[in-house]
């Protein structure tokens, strides 16, 4: 028994705690499950699902615990800024909307269900005079349908909630925009900070392939990517990330560039440290708070690149998404306009909300500003 | 002195131009080619639908068009055409790459400028103002809607401005007519609708750093000694503070004039049914018309790279102080 629990502290030193370890056969386990999806048993969990217990699974092991172990730093930041009252507001919208995305489902109607009885209704509060041809006595006629209380956002040219839709939406947003942000941010620091670190021949390829990459037309490059091999929603978030890291490569590259330098690193160096260690223990968790600030400022981006795909018909037709609904809006403008408000309402203050919290961050982290 | 130097690092600056529009040129050429669909099924679906033995259809398209060689033969063959100007023939149109190319520039080239001519024009004069007047109630609201018009998202603005001006109010065409030419009133009245589409973000981009630039100068020293010399407030904004700010300015300006024609414009043609470059590239991504995607990919990645080179040269001619070696 001893025997055993001495070869796992063993193990999980060799990968950097106990933490790293649980994280890898985590991940295995979800790796797995996905081979088993794909090769043995049909449809396990829902593509979605895996992305949300990625998603748990990386907060629970890498988010909580530092947050929780440095909670002096964080409530100092909290109280810097809080002063920033837009930056609260975004705060606040982000989670209203996380807690739509996670209980809203429960509560309304099935996004996809169908139902020509009830199709153009307007939200409450609005009429809509309509002239329709009526099969049994040959004439046009005046219709008036007014909202009602079932349907607060009104339905669309199909009979489906426009609620619903809009709740779907929020999930497959947020889900896109925290994932392919996640994917873009690792991707943007690991080679920003070995970039600067190595330099030398290392430094200049990556940097070269990050210029290929970034004189790349972004989304022409999405479109064309999506298209060749099939609008799926975990796809998606796979290119949106693996393509979207330039950015974040450049200005990590040039903090590090200033910190490489400086006592702290010199001193693990000659205390023999390797190169791997310096840069996970020491590079990096000096960037952090810049990390942070570029994650939250590129998520807008991150979910509007998913809205515009889904907008031009390159959505995932197996979720509604917020894009895919403006899309319908936009073919029945002239007589439902409501379809194409509020999906397009819901995006901008998501887009917002984001913008204000990443401002309001960047200033809390900045110790020259006097917030 | 001053132009050999500026010579040596131009001709440096292009070759290098070269070697990276060669990579992104082999990535989107590989991508196409070894993407799961062919150009000719779209072809063999509509010929076999006439009632041909599809086999031989495929056979005679993709010995005509050379897809029949192996991967890397059909590269190089692109590359040489591409150096002798045949920049390859595009299955959806039926015409040569650059008839298509030459025929639809101009409506991006068009929309982009009055964007960014729209944008920069009243983005820096707002900046401006801002900055003089920071925390006056102007500065106020012109900070708040900088924050709106980087959040809305360009194409549910396109949108919502068909559905307020074009569906409700019935002021213009909800569509963009080609028959009208392009150098008349009634064009520039279709524009409207677009060119604002495309510049609201820009301009509440440049609003936003126009004023962070102006706002940084105007704490600067030199500002005092020019206010301390006398001088009228307007030389000292106009000439000492603002000659300063504008250096970083240009570089966004000039980096938005390249990457816009194939991000924002792109969804500002779609939405507008603007027939230029995005909506070609678009079109022909969904009929697999891959000498289009390589072109104007390689297009876009061109005007990126000559843009960035003549920012940098710019910067020499208005900071003198800056040199490259």
């Amino acid at each position: 028994m001893t025997k055993g629990l001495k070869s796992i502290t063993h193990i999980a030193r060799k990968v950097g705690g106990v933490r790293n370890l649980l994280f890898i056969l985590l991940a295995a386990l979800l790796g797995l499950t996905i081979l088993l999806d794909i090769r043995v048993v049909e449809k396990i969990f829902d593509p979605l699902v895996y992305l949300y217990l990625a998603v748990g699974i990386v907060v629970a092991l890498y988010v909580i615990p530092p947050l929780y172990t440095s909670r002096r730093l964080v409530q100092y930041y909290w109280q810097r800024a809080r002063r920033n009252r837009l930056a609260v507001v975004g705060l606040a919208f982000i989670l209203f909307l996380i807690l739509l995305a996670i209980i809203g489902p429960f509560l309304t109607a099935d996004p996809t269900e169908i139902n020509f009885e009830e199709k153009n209704l307007p939200p409450p509060g609005f009429t809509l005079q309509e002239t329709v041809y009526h099969l049994e006595t040959q004439q046009f006629i005046t219709k008036t349908a007014s909202g009602i209380w079932e349907h607060p956002l009104g339905t669309d040219n199909k009979g489906r909630d426009l609620l619903a839709m809009i709740i779907s939406g929020a999930r497959v947003s947020l889900l896109v925009g925290l994932f392919a942000t996640g994917i873009a941010i690792v991707l943007g620091t690991l080679i920003g900070v070995i970039s600067a670190y190595l330099g030398g021949k290392t430094d200049n390829v990556l940097m070269r392939f990050t210029d290929i990459m970034m004189t790349f037309p972004f989304f022409l490059l999405l479109v064309l990517i999506v298209f060749l091999f099939g609008p799926n929603l975990v796809f998606i978030v796979l290119v949106i990330g693996l393509t979207g890291w330039t950015g974040t490569a450049r200005l990590i590259r040039s903090e590090t560039l200033s910190l490489r330098t400086r006592e702290f690193i010199m001193a693990s160096k000659a205390l023999g440290a390797s190169d791997g260690r310096i840069i996970l223990a020491h590079l990096i968790p000096n960037v952090v708070s810049l990390i942070i600030v570029i994650a939250t400022l590129s998520i807008p981006g991150v979910i509007l690149a998913e809205a515009a795909l889904s907008f031009i018909g390159l959505g995932d037709p197996a979720v509604t998404s917020w894009g895919m609904v403006l899309r319908a809006g936009q073919q029945t403008l002239d007589t439902a306009w409501w379809v194409a408000v509020a999906p397009g309402i819901m995006l901008f203050l998501t887009v917002l909300a984001f913008n204000f919290v990443g401002d309001g961050l960047r200033d809390a982290f900045d110790p020259r500003s006097s917030v | 002195m001053k132009k050999t130097w500026l010579r040596d690092y131009i001709i440096k600056r292009l070759l290098y131009a070269v070697i990276i529009a060669w990579g992104v040129l082999t990535i989107t050429f590989v991508l196409v080619r070894v993407g799961p669909t062919s150009p000719a099924d779209k072809y063999l679906a509509n010929l076999a639908s006439r009632g041909q033995d599809a086999a031989q259809v495929i056979a005679a398209i993709e010995a005509r068009y050379g897809l029949d060689q192996p991967i890397y033969e059909q590269y190089i063959n692109y590359v040489f055409n591409l150096f002798r100007g045949d920049w390859g023939w595009s299955f959806s149109t039926s015409m040569p790459v650059m008839e298509l190319i030459k025929t639809h520039w101009i409506y991006s080239f068009q929309l982009v400028l009055l964007s960014s001519i729209f944008a920069a024009l009243l983005g820096i004069s707002i900046g401006i103002y801002s900055a003089v007047r920071q925390y006056s109630k102007t500065d106020y609201i012109a900070t708040f809607f900088s924050f709106i018009g980087i959040s809305i998202p360009n194409f549910w603005l396109g949108v919502m401005l068909i559905l307020l001006f074009s569906v409700q109010f019935g002021l213009f065409k909800t569509y963009y007519d080609t028959s009208i030419p392009l150098l008349s009133l009634a064009n520039l009245k279709q524009l409207i609708l677009p060119v604002i589409t495309l510049g609201t973000g820009m301009l509440a981009g440049y609003t936003r750093y126009t004023r962070s630039a102006m706002l940084d100068n105007l704490r600067k020293e030199f500002v005092r000694t020019a206010r301390a010399k006398g001088l009228p407030e307007r030389t000292v904004i106009g000439k000492h503070v603002f000659r300063n700010a504008i250096l970083p300015l240009i570089t966004i300006i000039m980096f938005d004039l390249g990457s816009i024609v194939f991000g924002g414009a792109y969804l500002t043609e779609i939405v507008f049914g603007i027939p230029g470059l995005g909506r070609i590239s678009f079109n022909a991504i969904f009929a697999d018309d891959y000498a289009v995607v390589v072109t104007v990919t390689l297009i876009s990645a061109f005007l990126i790279l000559m843009i960035n080179l003549i920012t940098d040269i710019t910067y020499t001619y208005l900071d003198p102080r800056i040199r490259y070696d």
